[in-house]
């Protein structure tokens, strides 16, 4: 066994090297026990398979975490409030609540929307044309399209959707607060979302809060403690990742001039395979180093369960590295090339089985349609420096993408 | 041993081999059918696995649960009276022909 294919996780090195060594880890195991800085052991999966295999057995659970049972393994705390969200219930709870959001932001809905998203994108360039020949792509174009859906889906009314940008963005990676205006503006947005639930309770319109405010369950309706979490899951997952994730794939498309030309014959037609590579590429895509590590949240085993050869014992925990199964030599043979063609394209960024994201087909299609109008408006559009990352923060996310066309 | 035939929406056909108690989005994934997703693994929740079944097929394969008749609703392509998730279409003896539709995300 050679060094590469027993270090893991791994400190930041370039994206070939990093390619290099995910290749070495899966081939020598499925998966890794790793000490997290919080919450103790928990095994890592390399592997595609492995994870798929993982993901879709019932026997892995979140409930301990809930409950506050076991302290989440993970690379920072777990911050409370999400631990009281959807990802961390199980069946049959889980099942219940996902139903009644899944409909809102299903793929039929999802469809019905995608207009309206094409239509605000297309302002949005409006309004950078209209103040010059420069814009910063994450303020100007990647950030305020996710909201704008959002709200659009909340039902968060128009004369709102300032405010809820404030308080909302204070919880994202990309807005460098201090501590105390994250506390204060995640309180105003939590009451705002309180008062939301209230009113569409007494005066329901077509959205999301409406139908959470108001749906009828065999037994009871949901209570409000019930639906805030909600609300407040769908805010932090809704935009700062969907936000992240297109500014990834501008960037991405913007520092591979071949791949960008091939886009640019057919924006439309390839916006859904450059956003299934996008999503799986990710980082290696930006040619800055890139660190063995990232990880979904992490499941419990209810019992001794067998993965690829290698025994979880009943109460250890276990998460994959989506990074790593994306890069694994196994599922995909030249993962390190940036392809937006390709067809076969099991990235697990989303996740997958009864936890895969939810709001999966509203982010899937705000990238298609964010990478498409964009590059079909402004095919003469160029970086003028290199992207900006904010490297404190767990997600690593772009926090400037200065253009120019 | 059973086959699953996949007609896709360019009227091509992929014909696999099944075993039976699979179902048709399990072969389909684990055989790289294309245009069946399943993102959810089979539990009823992203309706990413739509399929039309073949008229011959409807009786032996059942009706939709309450559960899979929500879900129906969701789907990216239009529903029709064929349609079901193929996750709840669990492979028998016989052959399966199901017609994939042409969007799922
Ligand atoms: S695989 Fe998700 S509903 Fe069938």
């Amino acid at each position: 066994m050679n060094q590469i294919a027993t270090d893991y996780p791994f400190a930041p090195v370039s994206a070939a090297e990093a390619a290099e060594r995910y290749r070495a880890i899966a081939a020598d195991r499925p998966m890794t026990k790793v000490t997290m800085p919080f919450g103790g052991d928990a095994w890592v999966i390399h592997r595609t398979e492995a994870a798929r295999a993982m993901l879709g057995d019932p026997r892995f659970v979140r409930e301990p975490f809930r409950t506050g049972e076991r302290v989440v393994p993970y690379f920072v705390e777990f911050p409370e409030f999400l631990r009281q969200t959807l990802q961390f219930e199980d069946p049959p709870h889980h099942t219940k609540l996902r139903r009644l959001v899944q409909k809102a932001i299903s793929p039929k809905q999802v469809r019905a929307m995608r207009d309206s998203a094409v239509a605000y994108a297309n302002s949005l360039i409006d309004e950078m044309v209209a103040k010059g020949d420069t814009a910063d792509l994450v303020h100007d174009y990647a950030l305020p399209l996710p909201i704008q859906m959002l709200c659009n889906l909340l039902g968060v009314p128009p004369e709102d959707h300032d405010k809820f940008e404030k308080w909302a963005s204070s919880t994202l990676a990309v807005a460098g607060m201090s501590e105390d205006d994250v506390v204060a503006n995640m309180a105003e947005l939590y009451m705002y979302v309180v008062e939301l639930i209230q009113l569409r309770r007494r005066e329901p319109l077509d959205d999301l809060i409406s139908s959470l405010a108001n749906a009828r369950d065999k037994d009871d309706t949901l209570t409000d403690e019930e639906i805030l979490p909600i609300a407040m899951l769908l805010v932090v997952a809704g935009f700062d990742n969907t936000a992240n994730f297109i500014t990834t794939g501008i960037a991405s498309l913007l520092q591979h001039p071949a791949q960008l030309e091939l886009f640019l014959t057919d924006p439309d037609g390839l916006a859904p395979t450059a956003t299934e590579e996008t999503l799986r590429h990710g980082r290696f895509s930006l040619g800055i180093p890139v660190a063995g590590g990232g990880a979904l949240v992490p499941f419990v085993a209810t019992e001794d369960v067998e993965i690829d050869g290698q025994l979880v014992a009943e109460g250890e925990a276990i998460m994959i590295d989506p990074g790593a199964t994306a890069h694994d030599g196994i599922a995909l043979p030249d993962a390190e090339r940036f392809d937006i063609t390709r067809q076969n394209n099991p990235q697990l960024t989303l996740s997958y089985g009864l936890h895969h994201c939810l709001g999966a087909p509203l982010a899937r299609m705000e990238m298609q349609v964010a990478l498409a109008e964009l590059f079909k408006r402004l095919p003469q559009i160029r970086l003028t420096s290199t992207p900006v990352i904010n490297h404190d923060h767990l997600s690593q996310p772009i926090t400037r993408l200065d253009a120019t066309w | 041993m059973p086959k699953v035939f996949y007609t896709q929406p360019d009227g091509t056909v992929v014909a696999v081999a099944a075993s039976p108690g699979d179902s048709v989005m399990a072969t389909a994934v684990r055989n790289g059918v294309s245009g069946v997703v399943g993102q959810c693994g089979g539990s009823l929740s992203c309706a990413t696995c739509h399929v039309y079944v073949d008229e011959a097929h409807r009786d032996e394969l059942g009706t939709p649960g309450e559960d899979e008749d929500e879900m129906l609703d969701c789907t990216a392509s239009d529903r029709e009276d064929s349609s079901r998730l193929s996750c709840q279409l669990i492979i028998g003896e016989g052959d399966v022909h199901v017609t994939v539709p042409p969007e799922q995300l």
